[in-house]
């Protein structure tokens, strides 16, 4: 199938999600292939940035490796831990090491509770990681992320701008203490100044809580400036992982190409966007046979309609699901 | 929650809590036995009229119908707050577990709650009292199960949309157990709408004893209904006393409905409707010899006059368009880029709307020509697209007549013209099956082909002038590549003057000839695109420009920040409105307004520009 294969998997990953398939039932019976064997890893520490036009799978593929999303089929350990095939009361401890902050801060805050009960969610759920006293450790996060002062926590979140609701957001997460963050959009929601803010503050939050990130975003300036390592996806599947800036150095899948060259004001070497792709995104319900990418690669040939191309690497740590890399 | 709910919704209240404190406390009041004969002892009369001593009279046998009313008020409020109590807490358990859960449970008792909705409620009442002799219990009981379904419903449908919120995503990754979501997450704002259920199932529950009353089929001792029912026996000479009970009746009934409704308008807030006015100050500027702009603007202001004050999102803003160029105007959430676009047009989301200055396009004089004149500018000389193709459509009209309509309306087409150019159109928009397209409702199209659509309908009169606002922000970037590079083709083809309204730099890198920067409600520097990104000059400028993820820097740029927030457009700041958040800043900016600088052709509102000083300032 397009975009398959785990060739790119590293040894010593912290976080590990191997052929992930989630589908969804349609309209009229039919399945929705959100996500077709997608396979990824997080080393501590790293950020991986997830990109990709709307409906690629992105969203799908983060709130599986939460289990927000119990994928159809593969596995999700997280430090060995195969989450997947917990349940109950044991999920919900495991991924407890696991935190999710989403598009829209507006929505991801009960409008009815006050900022400082959304923030000790956590602690008065498992109880404090540290033992240390709860307003303590809540008083110091909320400094962390920029929101220090005595009547922030009284307030409700309607009373507070979109930059701010996402940093109370993050201040929830970073509450447990957890490992690994998955940001869904985090700024997209958000202005250009204020969306700078937030950015630089995960960057910071980053180093003080040793945090592991994935960073999920259709924009690719924004994901090139936080990660370290960039998987490109196309309708379900994996196209191109690669180190940050090696990708966009040398963008080698067409996708990846087409999306770079589509980027306002890009200084890449690269043919205008319209050459290098064409057609309108098929139906997740019905995909292209072999390579997904086909019905608008300008290089596609027979063989992209009957043999899904597998990851393989190109150069050191960079890896591409393409039968004909070679023709760009 | 702070929204005025009305006197009458006071009033209600207050009528509730009077019929329940005398309910309580009639034991303890000044009021008559409303068993005693009172004629017996010469007290009152029968059918007495009502006075100032005997407020409401008495009836046939001579007893106090004051008494009585008060008396009647004990069952309906109980039974009304058992039942009520019974049917809301099981209702809204099955509708937040329902909404929540999903699956089985929810297709089992969606099916039961449609079935019993459609189910005769008064048949079932009538028969169960038959079956039964009436009594306080068989009453709770059959209430209750009639009420359950109406509480399960209205739940099912707050709690199904909250649930897709992202909080209660958030939540569950904290390791919220399903019954602390329901507990802490949903049912706090499920509660007003329950609420407001309640008062109105209230109403219900006393209006359906009521009804039973005259079927003979009523609690032992005195209630509303069966007083009613007696009184009318004696309608025509003596309609007291039938009509004091119906009134009171009425009014609770009244009173729980009005305090229902009034908490669901807090529930859905509906628009504040003011009255639609636009008033146009000052004096149009003329124009100067030999300027063919399709559009000019100069020293336009825009004020709203909201609840919550005045708000000056245009200030004094001057731009000039010419034939085939494209204009970016870009700045941040609420600093009036879309109020530039509105108030060319004349078309306002609410309200009362003065405008001040000159806006001229081709020539037209927008505010102040004769409504059919700047009407027919409107439909034939400009064209727009807007940010969200879906809601721009009609969604349950075809697309090729959405293409035609307006060509027949203000191009003076014939229909078969019409189409052959609506055909036309869509293929120069670079939709491929444009045939088919023609006969295709909106939602059948992808996002990119229904901004097509929309582009092509603002085309259709060979506008000289496009506004688009923020056309392809709503769009995957390979889209909005095409997207953008197609309305730039056609507006150098055509000649056509562009206004293109984005939050996005790159776009107006490069896209555009000219670019107005906005902040606050005030061009803070406008000149040639290349110039302002090669040498910007006002301090806003160069902090939205940093702080852009820039593509071609290494991975982990440092970004600069801008801190803070913009300020608020009701009473803004004086002196320059970037004051707060500039890293430049000094006294001198607090105090004086910034005085246009600059040159002709690029200029820029700012005491400490660039050029000037090229270092940090302070
Ligand atoms: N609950 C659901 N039921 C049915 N289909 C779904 C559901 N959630 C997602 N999908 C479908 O799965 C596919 C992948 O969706 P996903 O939200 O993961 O994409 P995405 O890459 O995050 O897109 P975007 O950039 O728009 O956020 C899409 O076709 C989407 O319509
Ligand atoms: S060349 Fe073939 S395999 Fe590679 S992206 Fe194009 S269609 Fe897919
Ligand atoms: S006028 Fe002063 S505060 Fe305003 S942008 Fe210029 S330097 Fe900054
Ligand atoms: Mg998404």
């Amino acid at each position: 199938m397009a975009g398959t294969g785990d060739a790119h998997l590293r040894e010593d990953a912290h976080l590990v999600a191997r052929d992930l398939v989630v589908e969804f039932s349609g309209p009229n019976k039919t399945v929705v292939h959100a996500v077709s064997g997608v396979s990824f890893d997080l080393i501590a520490g790293e950020t991986l940035g997830v990109v990709g036009e709307s409906g690629c799978g992105k969203t799908t593929s983060g709130r599986a490796v939460m289990q927000l999303e119990r994928p159809t089929s593969g596995e999700v350990t997280l430090r060995g831990q195969r989450l997947t095939d917990l349940q109950g009361t044991d999920l919900r401890r495991a991924r407890r090491a696991m935190q999710m902050i989403f598009q829209d801060p507006i929505s991801s805050l009960n409008p009815s509770r006050r900022v400082k009960d959304i923030v000790r969610e956590g602690i008065e759920i498992w109880g404090d990681p540290d033992g240390a006293s709860t307003s303590d450790r809540i008083d110091e996060i909320m400094e962390a992320v920029g929101l220090g002062g005595d009547d922030v926590g009284e307030r409700r979140p309607h009373e507070f701008s979109g930059g701010q609701c996402q940093r109370i957001c993050i201040a929830r997460a970073l509450v447990l203490d957890p490992e690994v963050l998955i940001l869904d959009e985090p700024v997209s929601a958000l202005d250009v100044s204020v969306q700078a803010q937030i950015l630089n503050l995960l960057d910071k939050l980053k180093e003080q809580f040793q945090l592991t990130i994935m960073f999920i975003s259709h924009d690719l300036a924004v994901v090139k400036n936080v990660s370290d390592r960039v998987m490109v996806m196309y309708l379900g599947k994996v196209c191109e992982v690669a180190g940050t800036d090696a990708l966009y150095a040398k963008p080698t899948h067409p996708y990846s190409r087409a999306l770079l060259a589509s980027i306002p004001g890009h200084e890449l070497d690269l043919p205008p966007a319209s050459e290098l792709i064409s057609g309108e995104l098929p139906s997740p319900i019905d995909p292209p046979s072999g390579c997904r990418f086909r019905t608008r690669c300008p290089h596609a040939t027979a063989k992209c309609a009957t043999e899904e191309p597998v990851l393989r690497a190109v150069a050191e740590d960079h890896y591409v699901a393409c039968h004909h890399p070679g023709s760009v | 929650m702070r929204k005025r709910l009305g006197i009458l919704f006071w009033i209600a209240v207050l009528w509730i809590v009077l019929v329940v404190f005398l309910a309580i406390f009639r034991d303890s009041l000044p009021i008559a036995d409303p068993v005693a004969r009172l004629a017996r002892s010469g007290e009152c009369e029968r059918f007495e009229r009502p006075s100032w001593s005997r407020w409401f009279g008495c009836d046939n046998a001579g007893r106090d119908i004051f008494a009585r009313s008060v008396e009647g008020a004990r069952p309906a409020l109980v039974l009304g707050v058992v039942v009520t109590g019974i049917a809301g807490t099981i209702g809204t358990l099955v509708g937040v577990i329902s909404g929540y859960i999903r699956g089985l449970f929810d297709t089992v008792m969606t099916t039961i709650v449609d079935i019993s909705l459609a189910f005769p409620a008064l048949v079932l009442l009538i028969a169960v009292s038959v079956a039964f002799e009436p009594s306080l219990r068989v009453f709770v009981i059959v209430f209750s199960i009639l009420g359950i379904p109406g509480y399960a419903r209205i739940v099912r449908g707050a709690t199904f949309a909250l649930a897709e919120r992202e909080f209660v995503d958030a939540s569950e990754s904290m390791g919220a157990t399903r019954a602390r979501i329901v507990r802490r997450e949903l049912l706090p704002n499920v509660a007003l709408p329950v609420l407001s259920f309640a008062f109105i199932g209230f109403a219900l529950v006393i209006i359906a004893e009521g009804g039973l009353a005259f079927l003979n089929l009523s609690l032992d001792g005195i209630t509303w209904g069966k007083e009613i029912s007696e009184g009318r026996h004696f309608i025509v000479d003596h309609p007291h006393v039938s009509l004091i009970p119906s009134t009171v009746m009425f009014l609770t009934i009244l009173a729980f409905n009005l305090v229902g409704d009034g908490l669901r308008s807090l529930v859905a807030p509906r628009e504040v409707a003011t009255a639609r006015r636009l008033h146009i100050e000052g004096t149009p500027e003329p124009r100067s010899e030999g300027d063919d702009a399709v559009l000019r603007i100069v020293d336009l202001s825009t004020k709203l006059h909201t609840p919550g004050g005045l708000v000056e999102p245009v200030d004094q803003v001057s731009l000039s368009l010419a034939p085939g160029e494209a204009l970016g105007i870009v700045g941040e959430s609420g600093s009036g880029k879309t109020m530039i676009l509105r108030s060319i047009v004349g078309a306002f989301p609410l309200a009362d709307v003065t405008r001040a200055g000159t806006v001229e396009v081709d020539g037209v004089d927008m505010l102040r020509s004769a409504d059919t004149v700047s009407r027919r500018t409107l439909g034939t000389n400009i064209g727009m697209v807007s940010q969200n193709p879906l809601t721009a459509l009609n969604p349950v009209r075809r697309v090729g007549d959405q293409v035609i309509e307006p060509m027949i309306v203000h191009g003076d087409l014939s229909r078969a013209d019409a189409r052959e150019r609506a055909l036309e159109l869509l293929q120069q928009v670079g939709i491929p099956a444009a045939e088919r397209c023609l006969r295709e409702y909106p939602h059948q199209l992808s996002g990119g082909m229904r901004q097509r659509v929309t582009i092509a309908i603002a085309l259709a009169n060979e506008p000289k002038l496009l506004l688009a606002d923020e056309p392809t922000s709503a769009l995957d970037v390979t889209v909005q590549d095409q997207i953008l590079r197609l309305l730039d083709g056609l507006r150098r083809e055509r000649g056509m003057g562009m206004v293109l309204v984005t939050h996005d730099l790159a776009v107006v890198k490069g896209f555009t000839d000219n670019v107005a920067i906005v902040y606050a409600g005030q061009v803070v520097e406008y000149g040639p695109t290349a110039e302002i990104f090669a040498n910007p000059q006002h301090r806003y400028t160069v902090a939205l420009m940093n702080s852009m993820p820039d593509l071609n820097l290494p991975s982990h740029s440092e970004l600069t920040t801008i801190e803070g927030a913009p300020p608020s457009l009701i009473d803004p700041p004086s002196g320059c409105r970037f004051a707060e958040r500039c890293p430049a800043v000094q006294d001198k900016c607090r105090t004086d307004d910034p005085v246009r600088a600059g040159t002709d052709v690029h200029s820029y509102s700012c005491w400490f520009p660039m050029s000037e000083h090229p270092v940090e300032v302070s």
